[in-house]
């Protein structure tokens, strides 16, 4: 290739640039070739694999040799297989010009990759159908990334919704706060449970000073907690019954009368102390007085 | 092996421990409550330990034999323990709306057998 900066003519200039039709395709094919993040590969108007790269031998794990003339829903899942995804494919794509998506994929080995994959049609200058051009790139680290985020953020969710904390050997606290809805109460249940069994607490304080205000359904729901966390060999102590909520339990109709209900959570822990049989008091040490 | 057989039911001091396996069939559940309440009669425990530990899946049919085997060992003058019921299990009893009165439940057989010990020390010192 030569330069010709100084030219009198600027067509002729325009032209030094541009490569032979066999140059440009030879720099191509090196560009497709090196590239080592992205699979390229073009299929026939069927889905039959035409050419191969080295980066799509990396990620899939098939040899130019074995994978030639094969339909390229061998790197499909057999669920996407059998769900019709492949033609689906191709059929937006030959519609539409292009289609992308992500989802999974399966090397030659069996295992699984998550990638992200755009499929081009490739039209000759009449408009014919001539093949398709397919990029993969896999993805799975940022899948996974994106994964541990995601639960994460459902872990600090879920600690915001049902907050569960262990106070003392044996106690777990349940600091309610805002509108009790079934959703909540039921993740409640599940997580309470769940909390109980892993620390082998056995008494569980529910406290609802922070809930604005409690109806039938909560009630229930409530109920339904106390009596699995029963079943399970502990016992709730629901604490923080302020004025207006005893009110509405009872002018509802509530019978919480098998529960233990405390106005404070003060008076709540000095129950659960009682039934594990814990004394909280003063002694005097070496003349200090010290709490126990 | 045969439904009895697949509970394992073992005198412990003054109680019965039975405990179940893990996805019991009718059969299994009904030779619970016979094996509970013939050793009722026959050995002079003072009550059952119901250990349901290894339990993952409770049906109704379960859950009504539990109650009434219960129910039953108390007409007999004994006590029902329950002891390890999952998570899982426990809510999937609130949705059936078991009810199991004054069946004390406890998380373990170690918790089953310190109760059970102490109900025999107050007795004796009543005597």
């Amino acid at each position: 290739m030569t330069l010709q900066i100084e030219t009198q003519h600027g067509k002729r200039r325009e032209n030094e640039h541009k490569l032979t039709p066999e140059a440009s395709q030879e720099l191509l094919q090196i560009l497709v070739d090196n590239i080592k993040e992205y699979a390229i590969l073009t299929l026939d108007p069927n889905g039959r694999v035409t050419t191969w790269t080295p980066a799509a031998e990396r990620l899939e794990g098939y040899r130019a040799e074995e994978v030639i003339g094969k339909h390229f829903s061998i790197f499909y899942t057999k669920e996407d297989f059998e769900g019709g995804k492949c033609e689906q494919e191709l059929e937006v794509a030959a519609r539409e010009g292009r289609f992308e998506d992500e989802g999974w994929r399966v090397r030659k080995d069996g295992s699984r990759f998550w990638a992200n994959v755009m499929i081009t049609a490739l039209r000759d200058s009449n408009g014919t159908l001539k093949g398709f051009g397919k990029v993969a790139r896999d993805m799975t680290d940022r899948k996974q990334a994106d994964e541990r985020l995601r639960q994460q953020n459902r872990d600090v969710l879920e600690m915001a919704t049902v907050p569960v904390v262990q106070v003392w050997e044996g106690i777990l606290l349940v600091p309610l706060i805002g509108t009790l809805d079934s959703a909540r109460t039921q993740q409640l249940m599940e997580r309470l449970l769940q909390r109980l069994t892993e620390t082998g607490s056995q008494v569980a304080l529910v406290d609802i000073t922070g809930v604005p205000t409690i109806d039938t359904q909560t009630a229930q729901h409530l109920i339904e907690t106390i009596k699995a966390v029963r079943y399970i060999g502990a016992d709730v102590v629901l604490t923080g019954v302020r004025p207006v909520i005893a009110q509405t339990l009872v002018h509802l109709g509530v019978d919480l009368s098998s529960a233990t209900t405390r106005a404070s959570l003060a008076g709540g822990l000095r129950v659960a102390l009682d039934l594990l049989d814990l004394h909280v008091g003063a002694v005097v040490r070496d003349g200090r007085m010290l709490v126990q | 092996m045969s439904a009895a057989e697949a509970i394992s039911v073992i005198r412990v001091r003054n109680v019965l421990l039975v405990t179940m396996p893990g996805d019991p069939d009718d059969s299994t559940i009904a030779a619970l409550q016979e094996r509970a309440l013939d050793a009722m009669s026959a050995e002079h425990v003072r009550g059952l330990v119901l250990d349901l530990s290894k339990v993952e899946i409770l049906d109704s049919y379960f859950a009504r034999t539990v109650a009434e085997t219960a129910q039953m060992v108390g007409l007999m003058g004994g006590e029902t323990i329950i002891a390890g019921m999952r998570p899982s299990v426990a809510i999937t009893a609130t949705e059936l709306g078991v009810t199991l009165g004054r069946t004390r439940t406890v998380m373990t057989v170690d918790h089953a057998l310190d109760l059970a010990g102490r109900e025999l020390a107050k007795e004796k010192s009543r005597r």
